[in-house]
């Protein structure tokens, strides 16, 4: 977590697209928020009926932590959709993002249940910390 | 019915232990919440998911309770959740993401 769900038209985005905008989410995402990298998953589909186009080419719905403003909630929303437009080669208008939020305690990842945002070092340090003594 | 939704990169492991997965997920939802699942599994396609920017082994499982979970409570059903899907796929606990949601912020 976060997720990043894109879902387009068919044909919209090339593999090397998609890893572009990947990339610029993970870049978008950890800039805004300052999660690690590690955290932040996105996954493309075309034409997906489970998360609908609603008139649109290219559409991202983005599951974050809890606890971002919605300045922040803004400022990713907007950075993804010039994300969008630069490498799917379409206008602005043609796109949509949407951030939802998660409560960080729902959320198990890294075998952890997941830190509150700001909290991601002590996270790390007790992660490391648990498999140290795993192995032990 | 507990709605609960896979993710999985197409091709990999959990994708190819698809009806037993299907099955565990489902006697997991029973013994948790009294119901049985309504699974919709979801393929990423190849080249199509990402994890810090690089192509993804993750898969993501996500479950909506019947009822408000105290954290505790919620976090011992997460872990048995993932060791189910590493017991059953062989994948490791950093390619597997859980998420058991409340009923009304679902």
């Amino acid at each position: 977590m976060p997720l990043y769900i894109c879902n387009t038209k068919k044909g919209t985005l090339s593999p090397e697209a998609k890893r572009n905008i990947a990339q610029d989410i993970t870049r978008i995402h950890c800039s805004v928020t300052g999660a690690p990298a590690i955290f932040v998953h996105a996954v493309f589909f075309e034409e997906a009926p489970f998360f609908p186009l609603e008139e649109k080419t290219l559409f991202v719905r983005g599951t974050i932590r809890k606890g971002r403003s919605a300045v922040q909630r803004e400022e990713i929303a907007d950075a993804v959709r010039q994300s969008l437009v630069s490498h799917g080669q379409t206008s602005i208008d043609e796109t949509q993002a949407v951030i939802l939020e998660t409560p960080a305690s729902w959320v198990l990842e890294g075998g952890e249940i997941m830190p509150e945002p700001g909290e991601e070092a002590e996270w790390f340090a007790a992660q490391q910390a648990r498999r140290q003594a795993a192995e032990v | 019915m507990i709605n609960c939704t896979c993710v999985v990169q197409e091709g990999q492991s959990p994708d190819l232990h698809q009806d037993v997965l299907k099955g565990t997920l489902g006697e997991f939802s029973e013994r948790a919440f009294g119901q049985g699942a309504d699974i919709k599994w979801v393929r990423v396609p190849p080249g199509s998911g990402f994890t810090a920017g690089e192509p993804s082994t993750s898969s993501v499982v996500s479950m909506v309770s019947n009822e408000p979970l105290e954290a505790p409570h919620r976090e011992l059903l997460l872990r048995e959740l993932v060791d189910l899907w590493v017991g059953q796929t062989g994948c490791s606990v950093d390619e597997i993401v859980a998420v058991l949601a409340d009923p009304a912020q679902a």
